[in-house]
């Protein structure tokens, strides 16, 4: 026996833990500058294990950060700077008390600044790694940048990133990077590729903006201090793999006469020119000017243990994803005052699309209404006095579902005044088996190239033929196998089979249908040759599948029902 | 000193030498020798008799403090003069008015501490060789000569064509302090382009704190596995498909159903039973208690006595020996008994293997399916808030638009919730921040409301 008696909380997970208060002592910050410092170094609370381990015994809630995090950051240099803040604050407030201007203003001129630089370094180590995590900061810096200028953040901080945002949409125009975008009632979800990743982001809508009071509004400034830095090398990075000039810089050459002449009625002659970009409606300016984007064709390396189907897949889906990039070309637009400027001209650009508006609305409209060779004019109001015959009005919703359909929709439905058919949302994947929605199938039925009048009530007849005949091909296998079982039955009673002579039939042999006949019959003799437990699991997924059919028939019913009832309720109106 | 020593005793053997004190005389008075070896330093020192020079020598010191010399050598007319009587008296009257004019009463005169401290010998105080000296003055000299000469040449020194030919300092270099980082126009580089440089020694940056610390890879994992945006369900379109909008009210329904079902639950506890509220009779019998004797309780007390002593435990009899020795026998051979059966159990194991293993078996089974579902449910976890402070996370409401509120047209339509809201929800679903209240704000004193008076005249 002998030895010291062992201490309790002296090793173990409660020397990993340090609680908050305890770390803030030992950086020797205050609790906000402590936050902001654990939010720009990406070290984040922890919840332990155990927790009455970790807090001595004690079971009250507290936050908990690994002691080594606090460790590493002990090093920052930012740490002194924030120190330095703080006592740049209490001289200033001491200046200001005695009211002694002049020390104020060399306070001010010497005001401790720091910059993200190594820390985004840092957390990012690799540009991927960057672009994978700039949802969050386009996020961000969209919402920022449509913060209305009244004093709850830093009017710089809604300046720059209002810029950044327009340095992005730009490059997304440029690179035609958009896949998808979905209205939805909280905003506007885009997701585009940027070299290989998804990337996704929310939009508010303009105006809509309700400041609410239990959101902490420091600790937003915080990670947008830190999301702009990153966006803006983000920025730099994927502007210099265009050969574009950052910052972005409109091609003054493809169109000088579009010089507006009165452009002061716009903007300050400062601020006209992030005006302009942010119009999106002209291109950018590159370094190398060539005059033609030179497409080489990549050469494809078949990969070792890939067959060839995959590779067709592949080409297949390259062709589509190129044909989705010039959707819009060739087709020009114009904004009528009423739909959301920025976003139809952001989606119409990056199609290859020309777009326009009014004189009113924005800088850098390019045409007038009256250009005859407008082909669409976008609308969002029952009727327009004076109509022009060789365009189409319709309504803005037709632009987001040809994107997200990656084929011109018949205009037909998108009318003015006509009721729109539901926008969808393109985020959603279905999986064999699961309802879709009548709408979504007219869709990929035009994506498939089927020209039909009524498709839709037909394609649900096919679909519902086609679950028919699975079904039968079940019950099929199933009569057969009572058929097999019956007559086992009846051979282990000792009956002998009832034997008779028939006259033959002239067989008809259908190929295709001994062909089905075959391939059902193997799949019964894989069925019957399985192991009782694999059997098992079998039934179970069939199960599973069968009912996930069931159900949507039962939802596809019901719409029907639901269809039928409105056009009967329509009926009567006309 | 020593010289000037020696021409003060010169000075003094010399006949025409008058001392200033009348004691000069009086250390002939000790006539006694005393015998000493002279042999030794220390002795020269302790018993020569030097009272004499010593005496002369203050006494030359006191006349050249007080007479700024020697008495024998000053000439005759500086130590006597004229004796002609006062003064003229109107001479001195003249000024007097003047000065009392002009200084008002005792207090222009130098105070007497003033006077006492005052320097009043007339030796000169001696002079400090240092303080004069120039370390290097023949050196520089010989430079300042030279300097001159080459500059007469029209030759400018090197350390001035320096200075002329570095550049002017620029005023506004000095006020490039690093610019805000929310400043709009900041300008952005290519950061993961260039590799820094490492300049210096490696040590010598890690401990000056120029380098900066490697970031442990450990940070870099995300706290949760949730993606950074969630989109909306379909339902949430701004014209959604007629079932995916069910769906979605559906499950906001049910939602809020929950809600309603916690609400409730609580509620239902906080009711009050309504037997165990007062009524007027219980209250009287409150009231009363005490004060009238009930009947009931003197009987039934001594009941309970009774029962008290039939309750108490009567103490057993000491056991025989007999007893014992029985008791031990049927302890051995209970013993013995169970160990016997233990034993043909154990046996009869061998015929059982079977069943046991399918015991075994089914244990495997049974630990290795919890095995299965503690990891599913592990990294079920990894998608869920943690609880990372005194506060549980609260997922926001959920935005849905009835369908008598859905817009028919984008025009119209108005925005659920807020982005902002959704962003910072999702902050906290995915750990990043700990859920927190906003801080409230706690008077330390108690408002106190005055009316003002010219408010309470009015009313």
């Amino acid at each position: 026996m002998g030895g010291l008696q062992k201490k309790k909380f002296e090793r173990g997970s409660a020397t990993n833990y340090i609680t908050r208060n305890k770390a803030r002592k030992k950086l020797q910050l205050s609790l906000p500058d402590f936050r902001r410092l654990c939010i720009l170094k990406g070290i984040y609370p922890h919840e332990p294990k155990h927790k009455k381990k970790v807090n001595k015994g004690s079971t009250a809630p507290r936050t908990f950060y690994l002691l080594k995090d606090i460790r590493f950051l002990l090093h920052e240099p930012i740490v002194r700077k924030f120190r330095d803040y703080k006592v740049f604050v209490r001289k200033l407030k001491k200046a200001y008390g005695k009211s002694e201007l002049s020390a104020v203003e060399r306070l001010r001129e010497n005001k401790p600044a720091y910059k993200l630089d190594h820390i985004i370094k840092e957390r990012y180590p690799t540009f991927i790694d960057a672009l994978r995590d700039i949802d969050d900061a386009l996020c961000m810096c969209f919402l920022f940048s449509t913060f209305a200028r009244t004093g709850k953040c830093h009017v710089q901080t809604i300046q720059l990133c209002r810029r950044l945002t327009v340095e992005w949409m730009n490059y997304v125009i440029t690179c035609r990077a958009l896949r998808k975008v979905f209205l939805s009632i909280k905003g506007i979800y885009y997701q585009a590729e940027v070299m290989g990743q998804l990337i996704t982001w929310l939009v508010p809508y303009q105006f809509s903006h309700d400041h609410p009071t239990d959101v902490d509004y420091r600790v937003m400034a915080t990670f947008t201090e830190l999301y702009t830095t990153l966006l803006g090398f983000v920025n730099f990075r994927i502007y210099h793999s265009l050969n574009l000039v950052y910052p972005p810089k409109l091609d003054s050459k493809a169109e000088p006469e579009k010089k507006e002449v009165n452009e002061e009625d716009y903007a300050m002659n400062s601020e006209s020119y992030l005006e302009k970009l942010s119009a999106l409606s002209a291109s950018l300016a590159r370094v190398v000017s060539s005059a033609e984007e030179e497409e080489a064709q990549l050469d494809q390396f078949p990969v070792e243990g890939e067959d060839m189907e995959k590779m067709e897949a592949r080409e297949k889906e390259q062709k589509e994803l190129e044909a989705q990039k010039k959707l819009f070309e060739g087709l020009k637009f114009f904004l009528n005052r009423e739909v959301p400027r920025e976003s139809l001209a952001f989606v119409i650009r990056c199609f290859g699309g020309e777009v326009s508006w009014d004189k009113s609305v924005c800088i850098g409209g390019t045409y007038e209404v009256t250009d005859e060779t407008i082909s669409h004019q976008i609308v969002d109001r029952p009727n327009v006095d004076k109509q022009y015959i060789n365009r189409y009005y319709i309504q803005p919703q037709w632009i987001y579902d040809c994107v997200n359909s990656k084929i011109l929709l018949p205009v037909e439905d998108y009318f003015i005044g006509v009721s729109l058919p539901p926008h969808l949302s393109p985020f959603v994947e279905e999986k064999e088996g699961d309802y879709v929605p009548p709408e979504k199938l007219k869709i990929v039925a035009l994506q498939r190239g089927e020209k039909t009048g009524h498709e839709h009530e037909e394609e649900e007849d096919e679909d519902n033929e086609e679950e028919e005949e699975e079904e039968d091909d079940e019950e099929e296998e199933e009569a057969e196998e009572k058929n097999l079982k019956k007559m086992e039955e009846q051979r282990s009673q000792g009956k002998s089979l009832q034997v008779k002579v028939t006259p033959g039939k002239m067989k008809v042999e259908n190929p295709a249908r001994l062909e089905q006949e075959e391939k059902a019959e193997e799949k019964r003799l894989a069925i019957m040759m399985m192991k009782k437990k694999e059997k098992y699991l079998y039934d179970k997924i069939m199960f599973g599948k069968k009912r996930k059919i069931r159900e949507a028939n039962k939802l596809a019913a019901k719409r029907k029902a639901h269809d039928d009832a409105e056009k009967s309720k329509k009926k009567p109106r006309k | 000193m020593a010289a000037a020593r020696r021409l003060k005793r010169v000075v003094a053997s010399q006949p025409g030498f008058v001392s200033l004190k009348s004691s000069h005389t009086s250390d002939t008075v000790s006539t006694r020798r005393k015998r000493v070896n002279k042999n030794k330093k220390k002795n020269w020192n302790k018993h020569s008799d030097i009272n004499d020079v010593e005496g002369f020598l203050e006494d030359v010191r006191l006349q050249e403090r007080t007479t700024g010399g020697l008495l024998s050598e000053k000439s005759d007319e500086s130590l006597f003069f004229l004796d002609v009587g006062q003064p003229n008296k109107a001479e001195q009257k003249a000024p007097e008015p003047v000065e009392g004019k002009k200084r008002k009463g005792k207090q222009s005169r130098p105070l007497r501490i003033d006077l006492i401290l005052q320097h009043d010998s007339l030796v000169s105080p001696p002079k400090d060789v240092l303080a004069y000296q120039q370390p290097n003055a023949k050196k520089l000299r010989r430079i300042a000569q030279k300097a001159e000469q080459l500059a007469a040449k029209g030759v400018v020194p090197r350390r001035q064509k320096r200075l002329q030919n570095t550049q002017p300092v620029v005023r506004t270099a000095k006020k490039a302090v690093t610019e805000a980082n929310n400043n709009p126009d900041r300008g952005y580089y290519d950061l993961w382009g260039q590799e820094t440089k490492e300049s210096g020694n490696s040590w010598y940056l890690q401990q000056t704190g120029k380098k900066l610390v490697k970031r442990p890879e450990k940070l870099n994992e995300k706290p949760s596995v949730l993606p950074a945006v969630e989109v909306i369900a379909p339902g949430g379109s701004y014209n959604p498909d007629f079932f995916s909008h069910q769906a979605l009210l559906q499950k906001a329904h049910e939602v809020e159903v929950k809600k309603q079902k916690e609400e409730d639950k609580i509620e239902k506890k906080l009711v009050v039973n309504k037997e165990d509220t007062a009524t007027e009779e219980t209250i009287f019998r409150e009231q009363v208690e005490g004060l009238v004797e009930e009947e009931n309780e003197e009987e039934t007390a001594p009941n309970e006595e009774e029962e008290d002593q039939t309750g108490a435990i009567a103490l057993a009899g000491k056991k025989t020996e007999r007893q014992r020795k029985k008791e031990k026998a049927e302890k051995i051979k209970d013993q013995q008994r169970l160990a016997g059966r233990r034993q043909t159990e154990h046996r009869q194991q061998l015929f059982q293997l079977r069943s046991i293993k399918t015991s075994i078996k089914q244990q495997e089974q049974k630990t290795k399916a919890k095995q299965k579902l503690r990891k599913a449910k592990q990294e079920a976890q990894k998608a869920q808030p943690r609880r990372l402070g005194r506060l549980k996370f609260q997922p926001q409401d959920m935005e849905i638009q009835l369908s008598d509120e859905l817009a028919g047209s984008l025009r119209q339509l108005k925005p659920e919730g807020s982005v902002l809201k959704d962003r910072f929800k999702s902050l906290q679903k995915r750990n990043l921040i700990e859920p927190r209240e906003r801080a409230k704000f706690k008077r330390r004193h108690k408002l106190k409301y005055v009316e003002k008076r010219a408010f309470r005249e009015i009313t």
